[in-house]
């Protein structure tokens, strides 16, 4: 079971350290997108990488539509991941969707995380009413599914043959990465529908485990809105609203993405004994 | 041929073009042009683009490239091209929806390439108008979700089809096996029926075999009774005439009477006197059997026939060296025929003072016994009777023990005279005994506030 989670996920383990920091990508890409920021922490932590099921290069026959139909299957993928690595202790950094999927997971098993550290988080993108802006509307939902449908007309044409990527050789990937961004699209559909009419905002009080949520300064994804809402809706949180602008810091920003993260853990270390004074009481 | 020519010629090469020329050619090149930086601000853009999109240069330039795009491309941009280009270096073939300045969107395909200009990163982009192409797409995506939807509904119809057929040969086979079910049970049941028919007729035929018998015992059982009461009658007569000459004989009236005679004639006499009890007993029977007894139902209590029987017994209890004890409820009132319950009484008395040896016990009880009967129980402490002849006492001429019958007066008739009575009158009698611990009779009468 393990050895198959690991090869289903795509499961790549490097680091000279102990302690977990599990990576996982957002709506669009694969785990390629976190390939300016681990080095910085290969020294002091153990990195771990994956592919959610449907996209990169994971398993796309063990996909399960309706599994995937919810952010639920995808945290249970990343719970999947721990406890095939027998992971504990873990800092889950999340780039977009992937900082719900966090919270659903910490949610499901507190004991397992550390630390969540929430990249251009949003718990709805939608807006609702008068008191919530998520920065969007449905139609504008709708439009970006128009445009996914009408991309993946061509990308299915150069879907790469399934070779596998090696991290320590960088120049193989060069030209395999022509396809990280392209997956099946019905499964690109299915993953933009349950990322973007997601609502998790009633996730947010339960979660115990301290987070950092870094709020890019211009990001049309998540709005500061979102970030402020976050904050005072998640207990435990810090926010670190980025000079860098954008949805992907950690591609358009990494230094600064590097900084900030290095800072909270080395504020707040990422220890249980650090966390049972937090939350003595 | 021609080739030949052309290879003889000097080729007439055009002017060169200057690149100043070339930037205003790229200006009004049939495509969108433009260059922006990583963070997304636009650094050129050509006037074809402009056009199309209704803005000025000094609009755009220096703004974020999401500008120009509508809202589901700009998060297209952001979560797919932006990372394609920062990964890849370039991007081909994307289909982006353009945002004019009035609101509406336009369809065109980007190719783009990042490159290092100068100290940044500058990703020059070329944009197709598609208005035909995107129309074919719609078009071909429309047939495509038709088709789609229109397998799935074949799909759905057949696998529908599949189950109903699946069903309906379910049910067949389900039919088939009830119809052989059925037959095999009505078979059984006609079976069942003459079985039935042929039990009936034996029944039937049993129950005038039975009814006949019935009539012929009953008739048989009538004309007995007739018969004794009529012999009884026949008997007495005789008798009565031995008793009255024996009397005459012993006070002497024909001579002297010698002490033999005088014992001869008790002998007569006694004799004379259980033969003519014998003829009385039996007419009774035959009276009751026949069904002529009439029974004068009145409501007394029990204690007063109790107090009226025992004065008749309590001599041979006497004789007998017999203690006897009595305990009976006040409120234990019949519905019934005075004189017969006192006849039943006596007759039981006298079979337990007769089957008890001396100094044995005798007891009388009589109770309520729940809300419709009242028990009179006569028990005594005599010899029992085994379990064997407990049934037959009741028979007529029975008694317990051929041995007895020399030791105890009487005819045989007492019990079964006794419980015709009992049952006459709405009651009944019954005995349980233990050998070697004494007998109880029980009589039960109809209870009365």
């Amino acid at each position: 079971m393990a050895t198959n989670v690991l090869a289903r996920n795509n499961v790549k383990v490097f680091g000279r350290g102990t302690q977990p920091m599990l990576f996982a990508h957002g709506f669009g890409c694969d785990q390629n997108m976190w390939r300016f920021v681990t080095p910085a922490f290969e020294r002091d932590y153990r990195i771990v990488l994956f592919d959610y099921v449907g996209s990169g290069k994971s398993d796309l026959t063990a996909y399960d539509a309706t599994r995937y139909a919810t952010l639920d299957g995808y945290a249970e993928d990343v719970l999947d991941v721990c406890r095939a690595l027998d992971l504990s202790d873990v800092i889950f950094v999340g780039h977009s969707v992937s900082s719900m999927v966090g919270v659903i997971a910490a949610n499901e098993e507190p004991d397992r995380f550390s630390r969540l550290i929430l990249v251009g988080p949003s718990p709805r993108y939608i807006n609702d009413g008068p008191d919530y802006v998520g920065g969007f509307e449905r139609a504008d939902i709708e439009g970006l599914l128009e445009t996914m449908e009408k991309n993946y007309i061509g990308w299915a044409n150069f879907l790469a043959p399934a070779v596998m990527k090696n991290p320590e050789r960088p120049e193989l990937s060069q030209e395999l990465e022509a396809s990280f961004c392209s997956t099946d699209p019905v499964i690109a559909r299915r993953f933009a529908e349950a990322t973007f009419f997601a609502d998790n905002r009633a996730d947010l009080p339960a979660v115990r485990v301290p987070s950092l949520i870094m709020q890019c300064s211009d990001d049309m994804i998540a709005p500061l809105a979102v970030g402020d809402y976050l904050n005072r809706t998640l207990p435990g949180s810090t926010l670190i609203v980025l000079s860098a602008t954008g949805h992907c810091p950690h591609l358009s920003h990494p230094d600064e993405t590097i900084r900030v993260i290095q800072e909270y853990l080395a504020v707040s270390p990422a220890s249980p004994t650090a966390e049972l004074t937090a939350h003595g009481g | 041929m021609a080739g030949d020519v052309s290879l003889t010629r000097e080729p007439v090469l055009p002017p060169a073009i200057g690149a100043s020329e070339m930037d205003s050619l790229l200006d009004r090149a049939p495509c969108g042009f433009i260059s922006f930086a990583d963070n997304g601000e636009l650094r050129a853009i050509n006037a074809t683009l402009l056009d199309l999109l209704g803005y000025s240069r000094a609009d755009l330039v220096g703004r974020h490239v999401e500008t120009i795009l509508n809202v589901g491309s700009r998060i297209f941009y952001q979560t797919h091209l932006f990372p394609l280009l920062k990964l890849h270096g370039r991007a081909e073939e994307v289909f982006l929806l353009l945002r004019g300045k009035n609101g509406e969107d336009v369809g065109a395909l980007a190719n783009a390439v990042r490159r290092e200009r100068g100290d940044e990163w500058i990703t020059d982009c070329v944009l197709m108008r598609v208005v035909e192409r995107r129309k074919f797409e719609d078009a071909l995506l429309r047939a495509k979700k038709v088709a789609e939807e229109a397998s799935d509904e074949a799909h759905a119809r057949r696998r529908e089809a599949e189950e109903a057929n699946e069903l309906l040969e379910r049910q067949a086979v389900e039919l088939e096996l009830s119809q052989q079910q059925l037959l095999e049970q009505a078979e059984e049941l006609e079976t069942q029926s003459e079985a039935l028919r042929a039990v009936n007729d034996e029944l039937v035929a049993r129950t005038d075999e039975l009814q006949r018998l019935r009539t012929l015992a009953e008739d048989a059982n009538r004309a007995k009774s007739a018969f004794l009461a009529v012999m009884s009658h026949e008997l007495r007569t005789p008798l009565n005439a031995i008793g009255g000459y024996v009397q005459l004989l012993e006070m002497g009236i024909h001579g002297p009477v010698t002490d033999a005679m005088s014992e001869a004639l008790g002998r007569i006499s006694r004799s004379q006197r259980h033969l003519l009890r014998l003829i009385n007993d039996v007419l009774n029977l035959a009276r009751i059997e026949a069904g002529r007894v009439d029974y004068d139902l009145e409501t007394f209590a029990i204690p007063e026939v109790v107090s009226a029987v025992l004065p008749m017994v309590e001599p041979q209890l006497t004789a007998r060296r017999l203690r006897y004890t009595v305990n009976v409820a006040h409120d234990a009132r019949v519905y019934a025929d005075r004189e017969k319950v006192q006849q039943i009484l006596l007759n039981l008395l006298s079979n337990a003072t007769k089957f008890t040896p001396s100094g044995g016990v005798v007891s009388v009880d009589a109770h309520v016994n729940g809300d419709r009967l009242v028990s009179v129980q006569v028990r005594d402490s005599g010899v029992g009777i085994a379990p064997d002849h407990l049934e037959h006492v009741f028979e007529p001429f029975v008694q317990v023990d051929v041995s007895h019958t020399r030791r105890a007066e009487g005819t045989g008739l007492g019990l079964a005279i006794s419980r015709d009575l009992a049952r006459g009158m709405g009651g009944d009698l019954s005995a349980e005994s233990q050998v070697g611990s004494g007998s109880t009779f029980t009589l039960t009468l109809p209870r009365t506030a």
